[in-house]
């Protein structure tokens, strides 16, 4: 079975992020990871491999020269093969278009199975795995909390729904996103990040993927970017005074009702 | 051109979700603003009722009510909504960013090929375009987007971004008959829905959340008498998830929920980054915890220091008072 897992690299939670004078741009401190969602997709594409004893894991990732880093993080814990599409000179954000360039990517790679996470922590956006799966015309299960493969013709996955969960029956190839809960994602082994250090990965064009430049160019973007701002900045707490905790308590309930007015 | 916006609606048990409302509710001031024409879209089975509850929100109900649309599933409601979308040309598509919404909207985007914004929190009209908020990186930063001319987005919003507003108008019903045919390729075997839950933990007003401080799963009885009296819910840090305490379904967090109830109080909770991000959009933050230097005093609008064991009983006598009172 072949399986390709959409893998993106995201600034780390605690990276500084200051926004540029000039308001239309951020600057972002050099600290990235693999996507927390990202981890699971990775790690079950390695076990389906293991289980079944045969097929191949490609990560691939449409990201800057940066993102090697992540793609190394995969091959560390198991993933046979790795490519970046530089996105050098194009447009990074917009979902419509990555999804488009990581389709088009699949779809000249070839195919069984992808894997992707259900949504990237810097944007949370969740978009890009559905609208991958509709630009290849292939059905998608978002939010995959269990995946077990059906005589290598289909999988049967138990994924989130509003407030429950559903089993569903998918035939390949299809799209997954995967979810916290369907797995515990390994740690490298020292000999995972030697292959990973030494591994060569290669760097494709997305224009040579048959897409008009135009259409990913830097300009290609429907939507624009304004400005950034800093989100308000809370008043500093007020520590609600009292001798015993029954009078704070009451201190309490009287400034929810009188001051912020929420009771 | 005129500035139609098409809701996409969300019920449960019979009844339209809040977040629904709130879209309705805001896009009606949009298009009152602009002289055009507010259109919900209801996708679904048997809606009348959902239909009834709508009429008072929108200039025009679009109902879509057939035996295959019972259960949601992307494939047939992305073509139901897609070809609402052809048919009544609206210049903006409104949904909530739900757990349908997120499986949903993207699809419908990419089906049309446009633009999708997703996990906004706020819109207004600037210049004859709308200009959108939509915060990144767990809310350290706050984008304004806009779309390029011409372009028809798909914009999902977060539940709890803007207030509800029943204008008891009498929206026209029309009633669309479409042709969806299900996707072959997969199948649902089965849906679980745990426990008729009281409110969705996103839509809730009022979130009660236990951290370690806890101390153990037995503990959080009295969050759910708090939270019954408050009619909201019980959410849990992920040290508390991951100890298995609580379900995953209840974590706040950059990697569980991002909530923002008017009121979220925090109790044994540290305040971790991770944490924070899920919740620190608020509108009332109260922290509980017995460390005056726990971090999640910088995020909180009132803090009270002390031993939650000996705080919670009394809190939950005071508020029963207190909602008497009203
Ligand atoms: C990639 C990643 C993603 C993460 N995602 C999330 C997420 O989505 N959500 C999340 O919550 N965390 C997340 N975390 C974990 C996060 O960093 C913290 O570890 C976690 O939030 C701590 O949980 P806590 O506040 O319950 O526990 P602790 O940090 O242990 O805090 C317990 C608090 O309880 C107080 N306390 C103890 N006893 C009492 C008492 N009797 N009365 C009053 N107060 C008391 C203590 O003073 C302390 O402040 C993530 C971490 C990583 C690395
Ligand atoms: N630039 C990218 N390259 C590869 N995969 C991506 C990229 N952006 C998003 N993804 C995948 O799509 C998922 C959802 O991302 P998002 O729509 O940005 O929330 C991520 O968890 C990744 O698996």
């Amino acid at each position: 079975m072949n399986i390709i897992v959409f893998v993106k690299q995201v600034a780390d939670t605690e990276a500084r992020i200051l926004i540029k004078s000039d308001q239309k741009a951020l600057e972002i401190e050099n600290k990235y990871n693999l996507n927390f969602f990202d981890e699971f997709a990775v790690e079950e594409a390695i076990r389906i491999k293991e289980k079944l004893k045969d097929g191949q894991v490609t990560v691939c990732t449409y990201g800057p020269k940066r993102a090697l880093e992540a793609l190394r993080t995969a091959i560390a814990m198991g993933a046979d093969r790795a490519v970046l599409l530089d996105n050098t000179g194009l447009e990074a954000d917009d979902p419509l278009i990555v999804a488009r360039i990581l389709a088009a990517f699949a779809s000249q790679d070839g195919f069984d199975l992808i894997l992707c996470g259900r949504q990237a922590i810097d944007d949370e956006n969740a978009n890009v795995g559905p609208m991958a799966a509709e630009f290849l015309g292939i059905p998608h299960v978002s939010a995959v909390v269990n995946l077990e493969v059906v005589d290598g013709q289909g999988v049967k996955v138990e994924s989130e729904v509003e407030g429950g969960k559903q089993i569903i029956e998918v035939t390949l190839p299809a799209l997954l996103s995967a979810q916290k809960g369907l797995n515990t994602p390994r740690v490298p082994l020292i000999t995972g990040v030697m292959k990973a250090m030494k591994a060569a990965i290669p760097t494709v064009d997305p224009t040579s993927l048959g897409i008009p430049k135009e259409e990913i160019g830097p300009d290609a973007s429907k939507v624009v970017t304004l400005s950034y701002e800093p989100p308000q900045q809370r008043p500093p707490v007020k520590i609600i005074e009292g001798q015993t905790p029954a009078e704070k308590v009451r201190n309490l309930i009287k400034v929810l009702k009188e001051e912020s007015k929420v009771l | 051109m005129p500035n139609d916006i098409l809701v996409i609606v969300e019920y449960k048990d019979g009844g339209v979700r809040k977040v629904s409302l709130e879209l309705l509710s805001r896009a009606k001031e949009m298009t009152s603003e602009s002289s055009s024409t507010l259109y919900a879209g209801i996708i679904g089975y048997d809606v009348k009722g959902i239909v009834e509850t709508v009429q008072a929100f929108a200039d025009k109900v679009i109902s879509v009510d057939s035996a295959v649309l019972k259960d949601y599933r992307w494939d047939t409601y992305v073509s139901a909504a897609e070809q609402l979308v052809r048919k009544f040309n609206p210049s903006m598509i409104f949904g909530g960013s739900t757990v349908t919404g997120k499986d949903l909207f993207p699809r419908l985007a990419a089906r049309l090929k446009t633009a999708i914004i997703s996990d906004a929190v706020g819109i207004e009209w600037d210049n004859g375009g709308p200009r959108i908020r939509k915060p990144l990186y767990g809310g350290k930063i706050i984008s304004w987007l806009t779309c390029k001319e011409g372009v028809v987005p798909v914009i999902t919003f977060r539940p709890n971004s803007f207030a509800i507003t029943n204008r008891s108008l009498n929206g026209e019903v029309i009633e669309e008959s479409l042709e969806i045919v299900p996707d072959s390729r997969f199948s649902t075997l089965n849906i679980e829905r745990g426990g008729m839950q009281k409110v969705d933990l996103q839509e809730s007003d009022f979130i009660i959340c236990g951290g370690r401080g806890m101390k153990g799963p037995e503990n959080f009885q009295i969050l759910e008498e708090i939270a019954d009296i408050m009619k909201g819910r019980v959410a849990a840090s992920r040290a508390v998830v991951d100890s298995k305490w609580r379900d995953y379904d209840d974590q706040v967090g950059k990697s569980g929920k991002t909530v923002s109830p008017k009121v979220y109080v925090g109790c044994g909770v540290s305040g971790a980054l991770h944490h924070t991000m899920g919740m620190d959009t608020s509108k009332v933050i109260v922290a509980v915890n017995s460390d005056p230097n726990a971090p999640i005093f910088s995020y909180a609008d009132y803090g009270v220091v002390g031993d939650l064991f000996e705080i919670l009983p009394v809190l939950r006598d005071e508020l029963i008072k207190a909602k008497k009172e009203i």
